[in-house]
């Protein structure tokens, strides 16, 4: 019998190959969530635990660092990625040329990937500073007086988002050109057939052809804009008055300054909502069309 | 390739010549300002060329601080959370893709939520089990009592191990494999164990490269966990010691770039040695997905 013979090659070797990582992911990945779960029902200093019922949650709404860091977040996030997602498809397409030159400018534009955006932020950090940042004193050359940047309620989480665009688009470019390579070339001789001016050819094969890589990036990018942190803490503490802080910035100071445990994860909790609930609505919406996969 | 012509060509080279520019004269004046003196950096007329390569600045930079100590510590944790999460997940993405076993398929479908968990969320929980770690840093077998591994090595470097993404990478890359190899090794009486160990590992070379490189990367620079685990100062990271270098200091900005490049040169000379296999790691995470 077919049937029996299919069971008898099970074996439980397998489950000892897949135990290590299992072991790491049910601690490191699974036990949190649920962990982030139960203590935002609950009042907890690391010492007492105390349920509390949706308190934590009420309290989201009064409190006006968490609102503000959410309307900041969404700031951030729209401009840093629409911004770098209109850059590298640009520069993309400029490098997929053949132009002279190519492999020197896609590895400099790669470059602000790779190092850590601590390493980033301190280089930026001495560009924006008022007195002898280079940005200042290139705009007195210019005739522009000098602004103090991250110092200011106004331009300081511009500031941040300038600072991230910067440290993004070579991550970006990298994969918008392996999409570029994928699209197959008689297109473009076909529309050039046709006619179709070099602007022409972008529109209607370039940019359609590319809608799954732009897919992912947006998916992908909404998530991780949204976590926003590194930057925010190295260069203004969320300062100056809550002009820059951010969703996963108040989380980390309600927990490990103030040591509302609770508070913290249920903004944990709330963090997770909003994403799950995008990343539905952007598949729901946003591929009807193409079978994307998104890893 | 379509025709472009001349002028057209030469335009848009500019434009790119002028995108490098911006994207690399950061770094270029991070180097200019390591080699200079605060008496320069504050003269009215900016000059990119330092008067004199004052390189003295960087062992003075390195001066304060344990800088030794933090690159070891750096190193440290980076080379195990690299060797332990690729060694773990290779064995899953293995089992994933070739033994049979029941809830293959189900316990693969869970083990993608650590793809969709953004790491931020989960730092507050990590803590907290940390900190009852039993039989650690103090603590008795509730886990109660002292630290934990908070302010440890394996509190540093646990929390990456996991890695759904690569076990995802790895399935994904044996699937490729012919299955006549699996054949073949059975009839010669080989063991799962060695069919891991003698065909799928040694193949794994280009998967294992990108990894490498796209893990260490990410392990090398990470800021927010090394920030929340440590307490003490021997327990930092290059990257935590460099945050906290404008902060603990009155800011002597040729010493902050110089501590800066220090940062980040063993991480440039690697990629530019390897860039193949960070452009490669990156294009397989966006594009095959």
């Amino acid at each position: 019998m077919r049937s029996s013979k299919r069971l008898k090659q099970y074996d439980n070797t397998g489950y000892l190959f897949i135990l290590p990582f299992y072991v790491f992911f049910a601690v490191f990945i699974v036990t949190p969530i649920l962990m982030n779960l139960a203590l935002s029902f609950t009042r907890f200093n690391l010492k007492e635990v105390k349920f509390i019922g949706l308190q934590n949650y009420l309290n989201l709404f009064e409190d006006e660092f968490f609102v503000r860091s959410l309307i900041n977040t969404g700031l951030y996030t729209f401009f840093t990625l629409a911004f770098t997602m209109l850059i590298s498809l640009f520069l993309a397409i400029l490098l997929n040329r053949g132009l002279t030159g190519t492999p020197l400018f896609r590895t400099s534009s790669f470059v602000p990937h790779v190092v850590s955006m601590v390493a980033a932020s301190m280089i930026w950090y001495w560009m924006y500073e008022p007195a002898y940042g280079i940005i200042n004193r290139f705009l007195a050359m210019v005739g522009i007086s000098g602004k103090l940047w991250l110092h200011d309620e106004k331009l300081a989480l511009a500031s941040i988002i300038i600072m991230s665009i910067w440290k993004f688009t070579g991550y970006y470019m990298v994969i918008y050109l392996a999409g570029l390579q994928t699209i197959p070339s008689y297109l473009y001789e076909a529309t050039a057939i046709d006619g179709a001016s070099e602007w022409q050819k972008i529109r209607y094969v370039t940019i359609p052809m590319l809608r799954p890589v732009t897919f992912f990036l947006f998916v992908t990018g909404v998530i991780n804009n949204f976590n926003v942190f590194e930057q925010v803490n190295i260069l203004t503490q969320g300062g100056p008055m809550n002009a820059t802080t951010t969703v996963v910035h108040q989380i980390f100071i309600r927990a490990f300054r103030d040591f509302l445990m609770g508070y913290a994860a249920a903004q944990a909790i709330f963090v997770l909502i909003i994403v799950a609930v995008l990343t539905l609505m952007f598949f729901k919406y946003g591929s009807q069309e193409q079978d994307v996969e998104v890893a | 390739m379509p025709q472009y012509n001349r002028v057209a060509n030469g335009i848009w080279v500019a434009v790119l010549i002028v995108i490098s520019f911006i994207m690399i004269f950061p770094f270029i004046l991070m180097l200019s300002t390591s080699l200079k003196n605060m008496a320069e950096l504050q003269r009215p007329v900016f000059s990119i060329i330092p008067d004199v390569l004052r390189f003295d600045n960087y062992p003075k930079a390195m001066a304060r601080g344990n800088w030794g100590l933090y690159f070891w510590n750096s190193i440290y944790v980076t080379f195990w959370s690299v060797v332990l999460s690729l060694l773990f997940n290779s064995m899953a993405g293995f089992a994933f893709a070739r033994l049979r076993f029941r809830f293959r398929e189900l316990l693969f479908i869970i083990s993608l939520i650590g793809l969709m968990i953004p790491p931020q969320v989960n730092m507050l929980p990590i803590y907290v089990i940390l900190k009852y770690v039993p039989f650690a840093g103090g603590n008795d077998w509730l886990g109660r009592g002292g630290l934990g591994w908070l302010n440890s090595y394996w509190g540093l470097i646990a929390p990456y191990v996991a890695g759904s993404f690569g076990v995802f990478l790895f399935r994904q890359f044996y699937l490729t494999f012919p299955r006549a190899l699996d054949d073949a090794a059975v009839i010669d009486g080989m063991t799962a164990r060695q069919r891991f160990m003698y065909i799928y590992l040694p193949l794994s070379k280009p998967v294992m490269a990108s990894l490498v490189a796209l893990k260490a990367t990410a392990t090398w620079n990470e800021y927010t966990w090394p920030l929340i685990v440590t307490m003490t100062t021997d327990m930092r990271t290059v990257q935590l010691a460099l945050s906290l270098y404008k902060d603990e200091y009155t800011i002597e900005w040729e010493l902050l770039m110089a501590a800066t490049a220090v940062a980040i040169i063993p991480l440039l000379v690697i990629f530019f040695c390897a860039q193949r296999y960070f452009v490669e790691g990156i294009v397989t995470t966006g594009i095959k997905g």
